[in-house]
């Protein structure tokens, strides 16, 4: 009986989760009159504003992985080595984004660095590219944060970092040669959904007035039929194929050196 | 230790918050000398350890190696070499990459850390590991190359903490050996830190016995075993069966123990007849086979205990209880619980305690 119930919660769950997607597909495919075609795929892939939003925001998601990671991962080594009771407070602050919507974060941009303050960031397009990749970095904090935290406590910190000192590493080769690539699978989990967020944000974005995907993807929704539909399941495809790098990626990961049997 | 100090560690104290877990200690090494730090967790050993390593800083007093001081040096900058419990292997390089870290940080040159490289795995035996990663070690062979990676960039001093604790039995005895072979092959100055007085006894120059942050004696290991300073060592290191006792004649070196007299004792200077002592006696100086000039005494067996190559005797001698170990002799009988003995032991074999 208990099983039966399972199979049909993963059932139900799975119908709840693959219907949409089918129909959207299905619908993606209906271009053409009577047939099935790619045609909406190629419309889009083959507009110049697809290819520049989508350019632009992959760019914005790399910086905004390279500043995540440079910011993350020393964060939340340092914590675990020499402030482990302020680790709480650290993820609740981490965990802030979640809580505090998009379009609070962005006025508080725009309040904070328009072209009348102290710091004129939204007045040229290189300070409110540099702006929205703050943007995401904080959406993305929560994500990258755990990812690296898991990382960290897969790892003896404490011990391999006095074992790096006693051979005389300063700070940055015990960060740069042992810590991060001893977390690198975490690292790349976090930046895979940081890639993933930028990839799909829209609120910061559209009012910052920046050229990215999400913008363009709402654009496209309001005034086309089947277009919207392809840019969904390619934005599933993209949303996917980070899922699956993160999983092979972990495959590659050092292992904790647990002895064998003697 | 007769020849200047290599490694002087002077009046240092150790306090986190209110609590003080090492209280003024003074301890000299000399160059290339095998010390062991002894005592039951909490007693501060590895405290001084992680001061010499310059992980925690002493809240007084001062260490110096070969006359400099490096009491708030960076770990970094001391040129210690550490060996830890928890074997410490970097998992993201290869055995060649943890034992070259050391001298890659230092800058030395691809051939030079290949060639040191190779030695140090013929030193430990393992020249066909190279290229495996830690995981791929068992736990003997990891301690192995933590040992060749801390001593490959040539340390002034090694600090190996308790680095045979999480092995099994066999592997922890052969690899002290191991240890012992390469630290005199290599002249290097050493401190060993163990709760394990078997290792401490047999693979050092000298042991510090440690007990609640103080050092309650420093000692060749036969001064440590056979001459105990204060009732802490000679219970600690060995089995030792303590007896109350009242001194009777200071001249004929003679106390009561129960309704037994014992005469030849080294008694302390400062007793007088009618104090109270307290005597201790090993079980292994403690005879059922009579030799000259030795004491006598009645005890009842209370129970055996057969321990292989060994057979341990619990006795007592009215209410007071002592332990008598003889080898294992299958060609006599074993003794009975319930049975009448006399036992037999040298006076000079007794050790008569000052606190």
């Amino acid at each position: 009986m208990k099983r039966i119930a399972a199979w049909a919660a993963l059932a139900f769950g799975t119908l709840y989760f693959l219907l949409p997607l089918m129909g959207m597909t299905e619908f993606s495919l209906k271009m053409r009159r009577g047939v099935y075609s790619l045609d909406a795929y190629a419309r889009v892939l083959a507009d110049p504003k697809f290819q520049e939003t989508f350019s632009y925001s992959v760019i914005m998601a790399v910086f905004t992985i390279l500043f995540g990671v440079l910011l993350v991962v020393p964060t939340a080594y340092w914590v675990r080595l020499k402030l482990p009771r302020a680790r709480p407070y650290v993820e609740f602050v981490t965990l802030l984004p979640l809580v505090i919507p998009a379009i609070v974060v962005v006025f508080g941009y725009i309040r904070l660095y328009n072209t009348s303050s102290w710091l004129p960031l939204t007045g040229t397009a290189t300070g409110t590219n540099i702006l929205l990749m703050f943007g995401y970095a904080t959406l993305s904090l929560p994500y990258m944060y755990r990812a690296v935290d898991t990382g960290l406590r897969t790892i003896d910190v404490t011990t391999l970092t006095e074992a790096a000192q006693s051979l005389g590493a300063g700070w940055v080769t015990i960060l740069g040669r042992l810590i991060l690539p001893n977390v690198l699978v975490a690292v790349l989990s976090g930046a895979f959904v940081t890639l993933a967020i930028v990839i799909g944000e829209f609120t910061m974005a559209a009012l910052l007035n920046r050229p990215a995907f999400g913008p363009y993807m709402q654009l496209l929704g309001a005034n086309r039929a089947y277009e919207p539909a392809a840019l969904a399941v390619i934005a599933f495809g993209i949303t996917w194929a980070c899922m699956g790098l993160i999983q092979l990626v972990a495959r590659l990961a050092p292992k904790p050196a647990i002895p064998v049997k003697d | 230790m007769t020849e200047a100090p290599y490694l002087s560690i002077n009046g240092i104290s150790k306090s986190f918050g209110p609590m003080q877990v090492v209280r003024n200690a003074d301890i000299e090494v000399g160059r290339g000398e095998f010390v062991s730090f002894l005592g039951p967790s909490g007693c501060g050993k590895t405290t001084i350890l992680r001061m010499v390593a310059g992980f925690e800083t002493p809240s007084t007093g001062s260490i110096s190696i070969d006359g400099r001081d490096i009491t708030y040096l960076k770990p970094s900058q001391r040129n210690i070499g550490m060996v830890f419990q928890s074997y410490a292997l970097f998992p993201n390089l290869t055995v060649a990459g943890n034992i070259g870290f050391g001298l890659r940080v230092a800058g030395v040159n691809r051939a030079d850390i290949d060639q040191r490289v190779k030695e140090m795995l013929a030193l430990i035996g393992l020249p066909q590991l190279a290229d495996r990663f830690p995981w791929q070690l068992s736990g003997g062979q990891q301690q192995r190359v933590a040992l060749a990676r801390a001593i490959a960039p040539r340390p002034s001093v090694l600090l190996l903490d308790e680095p045979l604790s999480a092995l099994d039995a066999k592997i922890r005895v052969s690899l002290r050996e191991e240890i012992r072979a390469i630290q005199q092959e290599l002249g290097i100055t050493t401190i060993f830190v163990t709760h394990d007085q078997e290792e401490a006894l047999s693979m050092s120059d000298r042991v510090m016995v440690m007990y609640q942050g103080r050092i309650e004696q420093i000692g060749t290991p036969a001064e440590i075993y056979n001459h105990p300073k204060t009732s802490f060592v000679a219970a600690f290191v060995g089995t030792l069966s303590q007896l109350d006792a009242t001194v009777t004649d200071i001249g004929r070196g003679e106390a009561r123990v129960g309704t037994a007299t014992i005469s030849g004792l080294s008694l302390p200077d400062t007793v007088k007849p009618g104090d109270a002592i307290r005597l201790a006696i090993r079980p292994e100086s403690i005879r059922r086979e009579q030799r000259d000039g030795d004491q006598t005494l009645e005890a009842r067996i209370e129970s055996v205990n057969f321990l292989g190559a060994v057979i341990r005797i619990k006795l007592t001698i009215g209410d007071v209880a002592l332990s008598l170990d003889t080898f294992n002799d299958p060609t006599r009988p074993s003794p009975a619980n319930g049975q009448t003995i006399k036992i037999h032991f040298a006076p000079e074999a007794v050790l008569a305690l000052t606190d």
